[in-house]
């Protein structure tokens, strides 16, 4: 999940964390919507999270789809009053892995001691879901994590959904949720990106990142958008997000609050032929944001104007399953209240991040991906800092670029097995000695093995 | 910005209102049919992947049959498990006969012509049988134009990978709820069963 990384630098104008552009996403395979429909996961999943046609369908009729008894409640003129699952729509995650880098980490206290390398994580994270239909035409996706590197419950990803068929060839819905594409039902945008959709949340990750792609889910917000899908193949979302960070009030002490609205858009058009799918869509929000953290919210503000496109194909056959996602994401900074103080080198900056991958699945059991990332930028050399060991930036650049490759084993639809392996070209701004301690890219080299059930 | 979520939410919330059904169990089977249904065979039963049969024009009593055996867990071939089993479990015997109904009423799917040869040793079979093997005339029951008649399904503008698929399920034995079909399969190779699949389904 991108929320919880291996260790948060909050810089001033909120574009760089340290984990979170490709920190591990969050889990959508819920059981609970198996027991509910009455459907395999299958039915809903290539291999968990990545949704079928019909699982993106099931997402935007709002979850509510099911096949249980239910508790009903009707008003003496007929008028339905309660329809309630009789089994809670109630889930659990559990995550563990092992993680090792190509070098040790440096100690975070004692100069020029090393960390251990081979971290081992029990849990990675621990999710309590509650997924499903609520009333008629109303349905949640709501995630409560604990993540193990913080040894803390959070509240995750949740998107609560109302939806309605107006005639056969149009659905509308709306969407309460706190993460920007955390509601979108293609894999290719960044809230359910897969392949990759898991990273370790203990080895280091690029420290630039877009708002699309975890910024403003790291700051805290809350979202309404609407809807509208037509002829299963046209779909056009538009809405905004408020900052709601876990705080008593936003005042100065907060950090990276929302100023009014950001506004989101997103238009996709697949095209279904036979066990194929394609979508190519485009999506952006603009915010503008308070940096805070002493400062007080009357000033002026950061702006980030994010555009970006994606596009997804699938094939599902009996034996064989192919997909391909890709997304473009460019974000230009206007940096008045970073630049204003001093913080920023730079009045405006560019931020583009460009991934694709591929996997390959073979009866639903055996799958292998392979992928390519890249994030290049502006140089800013206050905004990217350099000397910080393993989080400093060489240059004051914010590229990095690299490959991952994954094998998978499910050897039932809800249990999974990954080994997957992540290779740096630059990280950070340079091949070689990128924080100026004399780390290179390729030190951060990961090896990861998870290990993950839902049930 | 607010005005719009405002009036985006009264707008959705307003389309709904007024057509909450009375008693939700007894929806009616065109309400299913387009509601949930389609999400895989298609608003009017054409549908888009061959992993879902064409349900447009089928035999009102096949339709019948199979969703019962789909909730009775009699049908169990794998997708039948995946996805049949729980969309068929809370339906009522009225609400079969309701989406039997409605599927038999729609306009067919049009047969798409395969492959000469292929389309050539399939209507052999199709129209004659497989004396040497012991496999019947697939018309004698299916109907010369593969239009189906009561338990027999119309084969005729049906995918023809799912019939393949429906075949090979009753070789194989993961379907077993047509013995008829168990016996009629028992001999025939892949290359048969693909034949016949692809003229009947282009009739």
């Amino acid at each position: 999940m991108s929320k919880l990384g291996w260790k948060r630098v909050r810089m001033f104008a909120c574009a760089v964390t340290v984990a979170g552009a490709l920190g591990s996403g969050a889990a959508q395979a819920v059981p609970s919507y198996a027991r509910q429909t009455g459907l395999a996961c299958e039915a809903c999943h290539t291999a968990f999270p990545e949704l079928t046609p019909y699982g993106r369908r099931f997402k935007l009729n709002g979850y509510t789809i099911d096949n249980l008894p239910q508790v009903s409640g009707i008003s003496p003129n007929k008028q339905e009053t309660l329809l309630l699952n009789q089994l809670a729509p109630l889930s659990f995650m559990f995550q563990t892995s092992y993680t090792r880098t190509k070098s040790a980490m440096p100690d975070s206290t004692l100069p020029g001691e090393l960390a251990k390398n081979g971290q081992v994580l029990f849990p990675q994270q621990a999710s309590l879901f509650y997924a499903g239909r609520i009333a008629p035409n109303l349905g949640a996706f709501v995630q409560m994590t604990y993540d193990g590197t913080s040894g803390t419950f959070g509240w995750d990803n949740t998107d609560i959904r109302y939806a309605r068929s107006i005639n056969e060839n149009l659905l509308l819905g709306l969407s309460l949720n706190n993460n920007p594409t955390v509601q979108d039902p293609w894999n290719s945008t960044p809230a359910w990106q897969t392949p990759f959709d898991q990273r370790s949340s203990v080895a280091p990750s690029p420290g630039a990142v877009t708002m699309l792609d975890g910024g403003l889910v790291d700051a805290g917000v809350a979202g309404l958008s609407m809807y509208g899908y037509l002829y299963n193949s046209v779909y056009a979302e538009f809405g905004g997000y408020h900052s709601a960070p876990a705080a008593a009030q936003l005042d100065s002490t907060s950090t990276n609050v929302v100023d009014h609205l950001a506004p989101y858009w997103r238009i996709a058009y697949e095209h279904q032929w036979g066990r194929h799918s394609w979508e190519i869509g485009a999506y952006g929000v603009v915010a503008k944001i308070h940096p805070g953290g002493g400062i007080a919210l009357s000033g002026p503000t950061n702006k980030y104007e994010d555009w970006a496109l994606d596009s997804q194909y699938q094939y599902i056959g009996d034996d064989h399953i192919v997909s391909v996602s890709t997304t473009y994401i460019d974000e230009k900074q206007t940096l008045d209240s970073t630049y204003g103080a001093g913080a920023s080198t730079n009045a405006s900056d560019r931020l583009k991040t460009f991934r694709i991958g591929t996997s390959y699945l073979y009866q639903r059991k055996y799958g292998a991906a392979l992928g390519y990332f890249r994030t290049t930028g502006s140089s800013d050399a206050l905004l990217y800092p350099s000397g910080a060991p393993v989080v400093g930036f060489a240059n004051g650049s914010p590229n990095s670029n690299g490959w991952t490759g994954e094998l998978d084993w499910l050897p039932y639809q809800n249990l999974k097995l990954a080994l997957q392996y992540t290779g740096y070209s630059k990280f950070n701004g340079a091949s070689s000695n990128y924080d100026g301690n004399g780390r290179n890219a390729s030190d951060n080299d990961t090896s990861y093995l998870l290990f993950w059930f839902n049930y | 910005m607010k005005w719009f979520f405002a009036l985006a939410a009264a707008a959705v919330l307003a389309t709904g209102a007024s057509s909450v059904p009375a008693q939700p169990s007894e929806q009616s089977a065109t309400e299913l049919a387009t509601g949930v249904c389609s999400a895989c065979h298609g608003p009017k039963g054409q549908s888009i992947s061959s992993v879902f049969p064409n349900l447009a024009g089928q035999q009102a009593n096949y339709i019948v049959l199979q969703l019962d055996a789909f909730r009775s867990h009699e049908r169990g071939d794998p997708n039948a498990r995946a996805y049949m089993w729980g969309m068929a479990s809370q339906l009522s015997d009225a609400a079969i006969k309701g989406l039997a109904d409605y599927y038999a009423a729609q306009k067919p799917a049009p047969g798409e012509v395969g492959d000469k040869t292929v389309m050539v040793e399939g209507a052999k079979i199709y129209d004659e049988g497989i004396a040497a093997q012991g496999v019947p005339a697939c018309a004698s029951c299916h109907g010369k134009d593969a239009q189906g008649n009561g338990a027999f399904p119309r084969l005729g503008g049906q995918h023809a990978d799912y019939l393949v698929a429906q075949l090979q399920g009753f070789q194989t034995g993961t379907r077993v709820n047509a013995p008829i079909m168990t016996a009629v399969v028992r001999t025939m190779s892949p290359e048969q069963i693909r034949a016949a699949a692809v003229y009947a389904a282009s009739k």
